[in-house]
């Protein structure tokens, strides 16, 4: 039976360790011998919370220990569960919970690359981020890596260039004359993804994915070099699409481990940017989504919708697309919204809308969209709970969540927010929860901008107090975007975290892409919204042959 | 047919593309481009350079030639516009210039000199002539003598009367 609430929940929770509940965070700290398996399997499966994602921080300075938690989010409850789990410094070995919640996976392995702690019985202990030729037991997020330290290049690279697998595609594709891989970077779109498909005709059998090709330690640049208040614009550069949410995300932590009161009328102009940003992301994806089904007119309709949400996004922060509106405890001055700009604001999302509507209704009803996504890419409900996925793809399977209604941040704790849900788990599915989530947000702007209310516009942040813990959870257009930080000394972070939806939703990719064809993998891929990058960029390996190929999507749906 | 729909919906649009670079673009109001430094307003306080989180602004003091350089690396630059905010002088501001392509690499600095001012005391440079003209000017008469010396040459003299009050 699950408990009634809070006060049965810490009982019960007492049979796995010692709970103590600070505000909304709950910590499990000294996990009795052998429970921990006990207690993520009760946490995940059983309470209907989920796991949201692991946090490894080197507080020796602090404690003497390294330190990983694992977070798990009980929206019923209104907490966060943080499983405590100290690594004695000389032995750093904590057990993995992969095997029951398989959503660990990466984290587990990004804390064994950056901090050096070992999680036994983890079914992949391999590398994630640092690459091959880094040499064994330096690992930069300890604190006594400095931050512009510089190790001496490897012997290992030269080898890594020698066999480097596109040398042989070359060779391989020069008969049949299919395109050459340019790398597991795309020169046209931005961001490196790296899969590998097993085919067996066109058949999918099984999908690889290597990632992290671009990771930027900027965690290590906010932890060392960075005050609190520089840390929101590196926050935004995160990411190229859904900056904004990052920011307000890296703000909401810190305004929680200080206890920041953020005034309304900053609550609100967060909320509207957000929005915004929400709008114009979804509409980019709808539009790369039907380039990726052959259907180029409605590529370009959703881009050009898209424009006028970014002309507006510049014409009220100055930037398309970095806001730059974000400080610790409000919204920066310039940056206020006043009268003559909700007018402007209330007239271009009316035209939009209106525009809109007279198009996509009619797209997202064609036979030829229809018959190219239902039933492709089905990630089940269970699945789902599997991978711990976020926002629009985990409403498309059926699991009704969102931040913005369930753990209520910036404005949206005083308007009511429509989360649609749909239960088929496939491609259509996550069109029409975008399809709806767009007109919602439009509409959810136009009630905010209604109740705007007079207030300043940033709270006096003159003292953070050290060692708080405060995490901040943010709806990104692709799910719970949720920064960790721990504060420290000299106006600076001890650790930030970051972590993006994506990070989640990328894992249950191969499990989408097993069983079906070939020629639907780029809109299997790109369904999740994955940030959207080099998801053409498919290396395909014929089981048969064991000849490799580049998989690219113009080869694949429109003429070549 | 929702196809055809669609099209004749997107004939009565019309061209919509913009014939930039052929015409110059119209910028909003508010868009936050180079930053430029006003050489005769910037005092080398260092301010910009203490909040600029990329660190596209640095300062450097050069003892030889007693000369303090603020540099504007503009390579670097995330135009958040904090500098702006932040310059008590209004010297640095961002404007609407958006075409940075430059043909090498020295044309994307802009670097400011000031003099730097000895401390009359220890003779040690501590800051720039203008900022310490600035200071003495918004200063009352009784306190000017105190501002003209390092913070550390203050702190000695300041502990010497106090320990003359004491007695």
């Amino acid at each position: 039976m699950r408990p009634r609430n809070k006060c049965e929940l810490m009982t019960n929770l007492r049979r796995f360790g010692e709970p103590r509940l600070r505000g909304k965070y709950l910590f499990i700290s000294r996990i009795k011998s052998g429970r921990l398996k006990d207690l993520v399997d009760y946490l995940h499966w059983r309470l209907g919370g989920y796991y949201s994602t692991s946090i490894g921080v080197d507080e020796r300075p602090l404690d003497g220990y390294f330190h990983v938690y694992h977070v798990f989010v009980l929206e019923k409850y209104g907490v966060y569960v943080l499983v405590d789990l100290p690594a004695n410094p000389g032995h750093p070995v904590v057990e993995s919970i992969t095997p029951i919640v398989p959503a660990a996976n990466w984290a587990e392995r990004e804390i064994m690359d950056f901090i050096g702690i070992k999680f036994r019985a983890h079914p992949e202990p391999h590398r994630l981020i640092l690459p091959d030729d880094w040499p064994d037991n330096v690992y930069p997020l300890r604190k006594d890596f400095p931050y512009d330290e510089k190790l001496p290049t490897s012997d290992k690279i030269a080898k890594l260039v020698r066999e480097s697998p596109s040398d042989t595609w070359i060779a391989e594709d020069s008969e049949d004359h299919t395109a050459i891989p340019v790398g597991p970077y795309h020169p046209a779109l931005h961001e490196p993804e790296y899969f590998e498909l097993f085919v067996e005709g066109e058949k999918i059998v099984d999908a690889r994915y290597k990632g992290f090709m671009v990771h930027r330690g900027i965690e290590k640049i906010a932890e060392s070099r960075l005050t609190y208040n520089q840390v929101p614009f590196i926050a935004e550069r995160i990411c190229g699409i859904c900056g904004f949410t990052h920011s307000t995300a890296y703000c909401q932590a810190v305004e929680e481990a200080a206890r920041i009161d953020v005034p309304e009328r900053a609550e609100y102009i967060r909320s509207i940017l957000l929005e915004i940003e929400r709008i114009h992301s979804h509409f980019l994806w709808m539009g790369v989504a039907f380039h990726l089904l052959g259907y180029d007119t409605g590529f370009m309709i959703m881009w050009r919708l898209r424009e006028s949400i970014m002309d507006l996004a510049e014409k009220l922060t100055g930037s398309r697309k970095m806001y730059g509106a974000n400080i610790v405890g409000g919204i920066r001055d310039k940056w206020d919204i006043k009268e003559e700009k909700v007018a402007l604001i209330n007239d271009t999302l009316g035209k939009i809308r209106e525009e809109y509507l007279k198009y996509v209704p009619k797209i997202i009803s064609m036979e030829e969209i229809k018959k190219r996504t239902r039933g492709v890419g089905i990630l089940s409900r269970s699945d789902a709970r599997k991978y711990s996925v976020l926002g629009p793809h985990a409403r498309a399977s059926g699991i009704n969540t969102d931040v913005r209604r369930y753990r209520p941040y910036a404005a949206y704790k005083y308007v009511d927010v429509e989360i649609p849900v749909e239960d088929d788990g496939d491609i259509y599915a996550r069109i029409i929860i975008r399809h709806e989530e767009i007109i919602a947000s439009i509409d959810l702007i136009h009630r905010l901008l209604d109740n705007i209310p007079r207030t300043h516009l940033h709270a006096d942040t003159d003292y953070i107090p050290e060692r708080r813990y405060g995490i901040g959870c943010t709806e990104a257009p692709r799910g719970e975007d949720l920064h960790f930080v721990i504060t420290g000394k000299d106006n600076k972070l001890y650790r930030w975290r970051p972590r993006a939806p994506t990070y989640n939703n990328l894992l249950s990719v191969p499990t989408m892409l097993r069983g079906e064809h070939l020629a639907d993998a780029p809109i299997i891929i790109a369904s999740i919204d994955p940030c959207f990058s080099c998801t053409d960029h498919i290396v395909v390996v014929d089981l048969r042959s064991g000849r490799r190929r580049p998989l690219r999507t113009g080869g694949l749906v429109g003429g070549r | 047919m929702n196809r055809i729909k669609v099209l004749l919906e997107n004939l009565r649009k019309g061209v919509v593309t913009e014939q930039y670079p052929f015409r110059p673009l119209r910028v909003p109001e508010r868009l936050r481009g180079k930053p430029v430094i006003d050489p005769d307003k910037c005092a080398g306080c260092g301010a910009c350079v203490n909040v600029c989180p990329p660190n596209a602004l640095t300062m450097r003091d050069d003892k030889h030639s007693s000369m303090r350089f603020i540099v504007l690396f503009i390579g670097r630059c995330i135009y958040c516009g904090k500098c702006e905010e932040t310059c008590p002088f209004g010297a640095i501001r961002l404007t609407k210039e958006f075409e940075l392509a430059a043909e090498s690499r020295e044309d994307l600095y802009q670097v400011v000199g000031l003099r730097l001012y000895h401390c009359p005391m220890c003779g040690e440079p501590f800051t720039t002539v203008r900022l310490i003209k600035r200071i003495v000017e918004a200063l009352p008469e009784e306190q000017r003598a105190a501002a003209i010396i390092c913070p550390r040459c203050r702190e000695s003299v300041t502990a010497h009367y106090r320990s003359y009050a004491r007695r």
